[in-house]
Order: structure tokens, then C-alpha cells, then sequence
């Protein structure tokens, strides 16, 4: 039986993914090994906000070049 | 058995949030960088769109509300991406949007303009020269 899907695919992760978006639209990233970055140790949230969430998975960073924002780090919620 | 009928979701749920960073090297700050969107709409459900933004919080709120090209930049983005929140952690100064579904999850050129743009001020009110 034959399908039009390949065999194989690539697993990618949600910073490779997010990184991916940003190149696309001319942003230079690239990715961090995750849990290498300081921001991923501390709080995630100032808690001044109601909507801040209890929990949350950190999925890692993608560093920027040529911009004012020094990295960019993915959460999931939960 | 009986069903729970009050279950309690756990685990990661499908949504996600990009968090755009701009580093303090350790300083501590606070209520100075804390900002979100206060958004004016016209049109409802899937017509609803950004008519006004006026940023609420502290003294970074004046500077974002003193930025005509950001206020125009931020009207033409759709309504969810215009709510924007600033939130000073240890690490550094976090600009974010709202959760997004994994299927939504992604960066437009537009918004990440608009990013920039506002860390642009956090840069130069941490006194450093933005790019």
C-alpha cells in the first residue's frame, strides 16, 4: 500500500521552530542549548499581573543578532 | 464509579508564549519597567480591530505613550498580537504577548518590528544606546 507521506520526518523542537519564523523574516537567531542561558534559572514573571501562571515549562532561548532584544526565550503554559 | 465531574486539567497545555528578552546584567528594576496594552477596539468577534493603545504602568508607560510611530505600527497589528505586556525579572526585562495555540504560534514581520521597537526604550532608559 503507498501513501503520499514520507517515511521519515524531522523532530524539531519549539525554539528550533520559532528560530526558523524569525529567519524567514530577515531576523538573524540562532538557537541556544537549552538550560544554558541565565534568563532560563530565574523567575519567568514579575507576579505583578493576575494573569501570571503557576506553572510553566521552559522550552529554551534563541539568541538575536542586530537587534535590541538580546534573546528570546519560549514558555509553555503548564 | 462516578465520573469527576470538577476534574482539574495538569500537565503542559497547548499554549505558548516567546518571551523577548533585554538583559539587565544583574540589576534589579521594578515597578519603572512594568507596562501592558490598555486597548481601544471597534467591531466585534472576528471584525474586532485595534482602533487606539494607550500603555498603563509605570514610568516606561509615558515613554511608549510618547512614540507615535509605535502607536501607529501598533493598530495595524490584529487585535490579539496588540496585547503586549513588560515585565522586569532578575535576568533581564521580558516583553511579551499573550498564549498562543501551537497552530497560532509563530512572529510576523509587523509584530517583531514592534518589539523592537519597544525594546528599543527599555534600552535607552537602562541607559544603554539601542541598535
Amino acid at each position: 500500500m503507498h501513501n503520499s507521506e514520507s517515511d521519515t520526518f524531522s523532530q524539531t523542537n519549539k525554539r528550533e521552530e520559532f528560530c526558523d519564523s524569525l529567519e524567514k523574516i530577515g531576523v538573524g537567531a540562532e538557537v541556544k542549548q537549552i538550560d544554558t542561558d541565565e534568563v532560563e534559572k530565574g523567575d519567568y514573571y514579575s507576579k505583578h499581573f493576575t494573569n501570571t501562571p503557576a506553572m510553566v515549562t521552559n522550552h529554551g532561548c534563541v539568541k538575536l543578532r542586530g537587534s535590541n532584544i538580546d534573546i528570546v526565550q519560549i514558555i509553555q503554559k503548564g | 464509579m462516578s465520573e469527576d465531574l470538577n476534574s482539574q486539567p495538569w500537565g503542559a497545555q497547548d499554549r505558548f508564549q516567546a518571551h523577548f528578552i533585554v538583559k539587565t546584567g544583574g540589576q534589579i528594576f521594578d515597578a519603572e519597567f512594568l507596562a501592558k496594552t490598555k486597548l481601544k477596539t471597534k467591531g466585534h468577534f472576528a471584525t474586532k480591530k485595534v482602533a487606539g493603545i494607550v500603555w498603563v504602568g509605570g514610568n516606561i508607560a509615558e515613554t511608549l505613550n510618547s512614540d507615535s510611530d509605535l502607536t501607529n505600527m501598533m493598530v495595524k497589528l490584529p487585535y490579539k498580537d496588540a496585547q503586549i505586556w513588560i515585565e522586569p525579572t532578575r535576568n533581564g526585562i521580558r516583553i511579551h504577548g499573550s498564549w498562543k495555540s501551537s497552530y497560532e504560534f509563530g512572529i510576523s514581520k509587523e509584530l517583531f518590528a514592534v518589539y523592537d521597537k519597544v525594546a528599543s526604550h527599555v534600552k535607552r532608559a537602562l541607559g544603554s544606546p539601542p541598535v
